[in-house]
């Protein structure tokens, strides 16, 4: 158990009877603390029903999760709300940014949530802000901000309680390649000044690149793996793109 | 294709409106049942009074219209806004403008067809249990009888319809207006919280609770209509402006990063209930306008039955009382004519006595709190001119002299009324007056002079008594002093007055057999109203006739109120109906925003058995923000008016008991709205995909 996220012949089936979908078929890796891993793969390859059990949204139909020694597939659904409020950060696509809360009042909102008070609360959301350097835009709404913006909030709030996982599902998804490329830099910054664990969907090469390791997923299972060891960005990006390359046609759309 | 698509869309309106189709199938089956009470009214048929309770509805359903026609057109607007990204896509998918406006008139049409329809099958069974009400409520016997009545149809199906064309009329102009990419963008527009100058409106707080205060403070001494109208209209704008300082107050304080935002759901719930609020203030006002006239219908409605199920028994002790201002006067002819068509009855004609003097008149007058200090000068001493001027006209409520009765008369009628006798030194003399005037003329002992029989002395008080004795007019106005019958040597007869014991119920139609008996029923001086009659001070409802026959009148008067009494639950019933529906439906139809924004709290740790928690504060706080302000409001108008309610009438309560009533009645509908709201709601929130 020396390993900080687990996970054990994760089985995910939709539907019953005749009619089973495998979504995700017999999945096991672990994650070292501190490591930013990416999860590559083409749409309903499972990627997000993965990512998902690991967040502890979805529960799985066989195999364990073990966060340290917590088995998150053993937990009730009280639990598992009080897991994923302290122990969890998520970055979504669609950003998931409450609209009547100010910038601010987004980050401080996940705080409150977890009964933190004021001071506490003022003083590391004040940090985040500064982290992610959107300061200026705090007291805005999120339609008054651009998506990267937006994004980068999403961000703050995931780890503004420094959480044991950070999830991100296709973070860089509706932003643009500039933007995309902050965030990504934030990610790795995060990753390698804070020590925060990173586990990131992607089906997009370039982003996959920024990670230190990538579990590529075809048809719910485990195909290959990818290590960054101390390769350049670019020579690993090429790796990248000839495993999806090797795939064929399924994935091509990928890029 | 097209016809698919509407029947289609009316479903899922159905669906999603589930409390407005509700709200619009009650509001038809009221409307159905309550204008059938002009179209086939059939108690009327039993009194000879005018067509009041005609009248009374037809007024109430005008009002009815006005709000229902406001609903729909809110409604159909409402739902134009929600579905106009919907719209958008037809028009880009090809459909013209007209086909686009054209199909959505039909999908409304269907909705309100079927509520319509719906509505009236319920309307025929609330009518009987509405006919089943008033019959009882007049005491007469109801036969079942279903009737589908035509005029009655029409009247509530071209009320509805009319509405609802109105209403589709002004989408249509709002559709020929839009462009596809307005259409697209409406439902982003929505979702934008503008804030700017915030600060500033804040003011508006502070300002309409002030107002409320002062409102609270001075509703019982506004003394001219000028006055009045400009508070009404203050309040009014009260009621609209503390919505906009409400929301900024909150939305300051969060900005200003008040402490409270820090502890538990505080800053979501805040931050929900202000952008909502700023969202729909307008709105928010006109709810709190409709539940403030609904609280008060209601209530007046209560006041007038709990009248009609307490003093009005005690109004008529006696089963039958005849006035004649002929001192002479026998009733000969009247008691031939009660034994013929009653049978036996104890008959008993006596006379009313006057001293020929005013003192007991003035110092009613000068005393009583329904007349306040329109009598004394304003150093508090009777203003002799005005009295006297009041007491000679012929609109008084007292009679122009003081009136008396003899203690032998006193106690047979006492012994007929089943009370026990009482009795008088030759040196005293007793006071019968209303019961609710008992407290009011406890000090009256120590002001009268009323001198002895041998005329050296003055009588002393024995006492008050206040049970029923019939004294709006017969047995005195207000009240009777009674002395020793030596005394009565030394005045004058006033009037007559016959009292009569029947053995069974009065036959129906005695009454106006009386009357015409007596030469009474040409139109002037028939009915209520009688001129030689004085009620004393009795405002709100006052009788005054030569002839009372009990079981006649109780059920006219019943009939009477109950032409207040119902329509103004009808009022308040589809007021509380249309207000909490837009309620509703402002939650519901934003559950998909909702949805997303619970899911957020989801993903943040936020557990199931928290979050419906959540929903429940966050509908809960939205539901009774506009009830609070209105009960606030409401409520000093109605204590006022019941203050002054129980003050006239004499009803055995206290003012804030209609109020506490009301209250209950109001929030036993507001509980059912709310827990289908919050029911559909957490499912719209909770489900998945």
């Amino acid at each position: 158990m020396s390993d900080y996220i687990k996970v054990c012949d994760v089985e995910k089936y939709y539907g019953n009877g005749q009619n089973v979908t495998k979504a995700v078929d017999r999945v096991s890796f672990s994650v070292e603390k501190g490591e930013f891993v990416g999860i590559m793969g083409a749409s309903g390859s499972g990627k997000t029903t993965l990512l998902n059990m690991l967040a502890a949204i979805d529960r799985v139909t066989a195999g364990h999760i073990y966060y340290e020694n917590t088995d998150i597939t053993e937990l009730s659904e009280d639990g598992l709300s009080q897991f994923r409020k302290h122990n969890l950060g998520f970055v979504f696509q669609e950003y998931n940014l409450l609209d009547t809360l100010t910038m601010e009042e987004n980050i401080e909102l996940a705080l409150t949530l977890q009964g933190w008070d004021k001071k506490a609360i003022q003083k590391a959301c004040g940090q985040v802000l500064e982290l992610l350097q959107i300061e200026d835009v705090r007291g805005k709404f999120p339609y008054q901000v651009s998506g990267g913006q937006k994004q980068r909030c999403a961000c703050a709030r995931a780890i503004v309680n420094h959480p044991k996982l950070l999830l991100a599902d296709e973070p860089t998804g509706a932003l643009d390649s500039r933007s995309a490329q902050t965030l990504l830099e934030t990610f790795t910054e995060l990753n390698q000044t804070m020590g925060a664990t990173i586990l990131m969907v992607t089906h997009d090469a370039f982003s996959a690149s920024y990670c230190g390791r990538i579990l590529f997923l075809k048809d719910g299972k485990i195909f290959h793996e990818l290590v960054r060891g101390e390769k350049h960005r670019n020579l690993f990006l090429q790796e990248v793109l000839d495993v999806l390359s090797l795939t064929g046609g399924e994935m091509s759309h990928a890029r | 294709m097209l016809g698919k698509l509407s029947v289609r869309n009316m479903k899922r309106s159905a669906r999603d409106y589930m409390v407005y189709i509700l709200t619009m199938t009650i509001v038809a089956a009221l409307m159905y049942a309550f204008s059938s009470l002009i179209t086939q009214n059939k108690v009327e048929a039993y009194f000879e009074v005018e067509p009041i309770m005609e009248v009374m509805i037809g007024l109430a359903t005008f009002f009815i219209l006005l709000i229902v026609a406001w609903l729909i057109n809110y409604m159909v607007r409402f739902m134009l806004e929600k579905r106009s990204s919907e719209f958008g896509l037809y028009l880009l998918l090809g459909m013209k403008k007209k086909t686009v406006s054209r199909l959505y008139m039909r999908e409304n049409l269907l909705l309100g067809g079927a509520a319509l329809a719906a509505g009236i099958l319920l309307g025929i069974l609330l009518q009987q249990v509405l006919w089943a009400v008033m019959f009882a409520m007049v005491r007469l016997e109801y036969h079942l009888s279903v009737s589908f009545d035509k005029w009655n149809l029409l009247m509530t199906g071209a009320c509805y319809g009319g509405c609802y064309l109105l209403a589709l009329l002004r989408c249509k102009g709002k559709f020929r207006k839009m462009n596809i990419r307005d259409l697209m963008d409406a439902k982003r527009l929505n979702e934008e919280v503008k804030e700017h100058r915030e600060k500033a409106k804040r003011i508006w707080l502070p300002l309409s609770i002030l107002f409320i205060l002062l409102f609270w403070a001075l509703l019982g001494k506004l003394s001219n209509t000028g006055e009045l109208a400009l508070f009404l209209i203050s309040l009014v704008a009260t009621i609209y402006l503390f919505y906009r300082g409400l929301s900024a107050w909150i939305i300051c304080y969060v900005r200003k990063k008040g402490s409270a935002i820090y502890k538990g759901h505080r800053l979501f719930l805040l931050r929900q209930f202000a952008s909502k609020i700023r969202t729909m203030q307008f709105t928010m006002g006109t709810l709190t306008a409709l539940f403030t006239l609904a609280l008060m219908g209601a209530s007046v409605a209560l006041m007038f039955s709990e009248y009609e199920n307490t003093v009005l028994k005690e109004k008529f002790p006696f089963d039958t009382q005849i006035y004649s201002s002929d001192t002479a006067e026998t009733f000969a002819d009247e008691k031939n004519l009660i034994e013929k068509t009653a049978g036996p009855a104890q008959c008993f004609s006596y006379r009313i006595y006057t001293d020929g003097k005013t003192q007991v008149n003035t110092w009613m007058l000068t005393h009583l709190k329904a007349w306040g200090t329109i009598y004394r000068e304003t150093d508090g001493a009777p203003n002799r001119d005005k009295i006297q001027k009041e007491l000679d006209s012929d609109a008084c409520c007292y009679y122009a002299k003081d009136t008396y009765m003899g203690l032998a008369d006193y106690n047979h009628l006492r012994g007929m009324l089943g009370y026990e006798e009482v009795a008088l030194e030759q040196d005293e003399y007793l006071l019968q007056v209303k019961p609710r005037l008992e407290e009011e003329v406890q000090g009256i002992g120590a002001d009268l002079r009323l001198k002895t029989a041998e005329g050296r002395g003055f009588l002393s008080c024995a006492g008050i008594r206040a049970e029923p004795f019939s004294q709006d007019g017969h047995n005195g106005a207000d009240y009777m002093i009674v002395v020793p019958d030596k005394v009565l040597e030394r005045m004058e007869p006033y009037y007559s007055e016959l009292a009569v014991d029947l053995q069974g119920e009065a036959p129906s139609g005695l009454q106006g057999q009386l009357e015409r008996q007596m030469d009474l029923d040409d139109e002037e001086t028939s009915g209520y109203g009688d001129s030689d009659l004085c009620p004393g001070s009795d405002t709100i409802i006052s009788f005054s006739a030569y002839v009372l026959v009990r079981d006649d009148l109780i059920s006219e008067v019943k009939y009477m109120l109950a032409s207040l009494i119902i329509p103004l639950f009808y009022i308040g019933l589809v007021f509380v109906c249309v207000a909490v529906t837009v309620l509703s439906v402002q939650q519901l139809s934003d559950s998909a925003k909702y949805k997303f924004r619970y899911d957020v709290l989801a993903k943040l740790g936020m557990g199931q058995r928290e979050r419906g928690r959540l929903v429940l504060k966050q509908l809960a706080a939205y539901y009774l923000c506009p009830a609070l302000l209105a009960m606030v409001i409401s409520g000093k108008m109605i204590l006022f008016i019941s203050g002054r309610f129980v003050e006239l009438t004499g009803v055995p309560a206290f003012a804030g008991e209609f109020f506490g009533k009301t209250i209950l009645l109001f929030f036993s509908i507001y509980l059912v709205y709310f827990a289908v709201t919050y029911v559909s709601f957490k499912r719209n929130v909770e489900e998945h995909g």
